[in-house]
């Protein structure tokens, strides 16, 4: 006689969990167009995106942290509360995360093998931080199993891989000048798996859930550029949606943090923004709930979300001045418009627009 | 050079929003399908966005959704030009949408939570008709 064994309740689809809870439909709805908004989807892909939502079941997601200072992580679960921008919660399991599980020691470790093993093939690995390499990886470790080796373990039965952070995207800090850990991003150590890049110092909440959601409801990746990052949010440049935009295009720049052009509002260009070379969604999406953003609050934009930011030579050094690693046209660009106005301003934006041209991806391929 | 906007926090967005939102009401009404204008990430002011709103007006019908958070809708004083605002955190707008289409299709109950709902309707009167026990 066979063994008499209770098959375990398949998973509820997101839909159903929803509706036990006495939620309707038109919270998906909902939150599909408000993802839908901030990726620039077309109007008519929100019913699609919130079927998709409501036929999936949750997304295992196994969360490593390496050479980061969690701020990724700040940035995800601090930007949201029990509202539309919390559903994230009910779309994704997160298995093993180290700063949110209860568990701590062997049982947390156990935690992340059994989501590995239970969900083979089809777990997503969020990786947070740069990943050291220089002798043998022993700068960062945690139980006693190098970051390097950590994130191969990890990944090696894994769907695919998000990257979030500026660290994990490029190295950031931990890849600055002169690199002492030999760190590098999670795509230099993952060469068999997609991997999608969320960069940023940290990265904008909705840019993590909406990848996430997005390929938890299409079943796909997003459309990426050629650092491996989601067009939807990093498609155009800070300065592209600059609301001191017009400033800029008048030549009405502040020269200084404390002059009469800086109380003004002007643009911000001549004291380091970076905007017209950094592609990310902060003018949009903004921070704190909407409430602003770095150039709305009086300073320019870091370039945060871009490879190397660390190392480009000044925060205070404006884009017309030499910089490091950025080549000519780029440079010879943001000074035309700093002397001839709206049409090298335009001039300016094509240049930029060519450099971050790229030769379309194949879906599901390789950051 | 860009000539000066013409009123305080107005960029000339407006006009252009409005003005997109007409051609897509036009077609419309001559038969074509539904169409929406996402102002959320949009480069616009808040001068901008309430010139939007304060030009298309109120018309008659309007409804307010609890439900992720609170939703306001109302039609605009332009039949099939809605207005659709869902907050967020702390009553944040997290999106503003003008849809063109006969209502939006958050107005409508789902099919799934229908045959829910009338099964739970059914259970509810089986359990008071029950004898106590």
């Amino acid at each position: 006689m066979a063994p008499f064994t209770i098959e375990p309740a398949p998973e509820p689809t997101l839909g159903e969990s929803l509706q036990r809870r006495g939620i309707s439909r038109r919270a998906l709805l909902k939150y599909a167009s408000y993802l839908g908004a901030v990726m620039a989807l077309p109007a008519s892909a929100t019913e699609a995106f919130a079927e998709g939502l409501a036929n999936a079941r949750r997304q295992s997601v196994i969360w490593l942290h390496f050479q980061e200072c969690t701020g990724c992580t700040e940035s995800f679960t601090r930007s949201f509360s029990p509202t539309l921008e919390s559903m994230i919660f009910d779309l994704v399991s997160l298995d093993y995360l180290e700063t949110l599980q209860a568990a701590s020691g062997e049982a947390a470790e156990e935690a992340r093998l059994k989501a590995m093993a239970d969900n083979k093939g089809k777990y997503v690995v969020v990786v947070e931080g740069a990943i050291p390499a220089k002798d043998g990886g022993v700068y960062s470790t945690i139980a006693g199993q190098t970051n390097l080796d950590m994130l191969r373990d990890t990944v090696k039965d894994a769907l695919a891989v998000v990257a979030v952070g500026s660290c994990a995207s490029f190295g950031g800090i931990p890849k600055a000048n002169p690199n002492p850990t030999g760190a590098g991003p999670a795509s230099q150590f993952v060469t068999d798996k997609p991997v999608i890049n969320i960069p940023g110092c940290p990265p904008i909440a909705e840019s993590m859930a909406g990848t996430i959601a997005y390929m938890i409801s299409f079943g796909k990746l997003p459309e990426l550029d050629r650092l491996g990052r989601p067009k939807a949010f990093y498609g155009e440049t800070i300065h592209d949606r600059c609301y001191r935009r017009p400033f800029y295009e008048r030549g009405e720049f502040a020269d200084s943090f404390d002059d009469e052009g800086a109380r003004r509002g002007y643009c911000l260009y001549k004291v380091g923004c970076k905007g017209p070379v950094t592609y990310n969604s902060c003018a949009t999406l903004k921070w704190n709930g909407g409430t602003s953003f770095p150039i709305q609050s009086g300073h320019g934009c870091l370039g945060c979300s871009e490879p190397d930011f660390w190392d480009q030579g000044g925060f205070y050094r404006p884009l017309s001045a030499p910089l490091r690693d950025m080549g000519l046209p780029l440079a010879a660009a943001g000074a035309a418009g700093l002397a001839l106005g709206a049409g090298a301003a335009w001039t300016a934006r094509r240049h930029l627009a060519n450099l971050s041209a790229e030769p379309p991806k194949p879906e599901g391929g390789k950051s | 050079m860009n000539a000066p906007p013409a009123a305080p926090g107005l960029t000339g967005m407006a006009d252009a929003v409005l003005s997109e939102i007409a051609s897509l009401a036009a077609t419309q009404a001559q038969g074509g399908g539904p169409a929406a204008v996402e102002l959320t990430s949009m480069p616009l002011t808040a001068a901008d966005r309430a010139e939007i709103e304060a030009r298309l007006g109120r018309g008659e019908v309007s409804a307010t959704i609890e439900s992720a958070g609170r939703s306001e809708i109302w039609e605009t004083a332009y039949s099939g030009v809605w207005f659709v605002r869902h907050l967020g955190r702390d009553g944040a707008v997290a999106t503003e949408t003008i849809e063109i289409c006969p209502a939006p299709k958050i107005l409508f109950s789902h099919p799934d939570d229908r045959r829910a709902a009338a099964a739970r309707l059914s259970e509810d009167l089986r359990e008071k008709a029950a004898p106590a026990a």
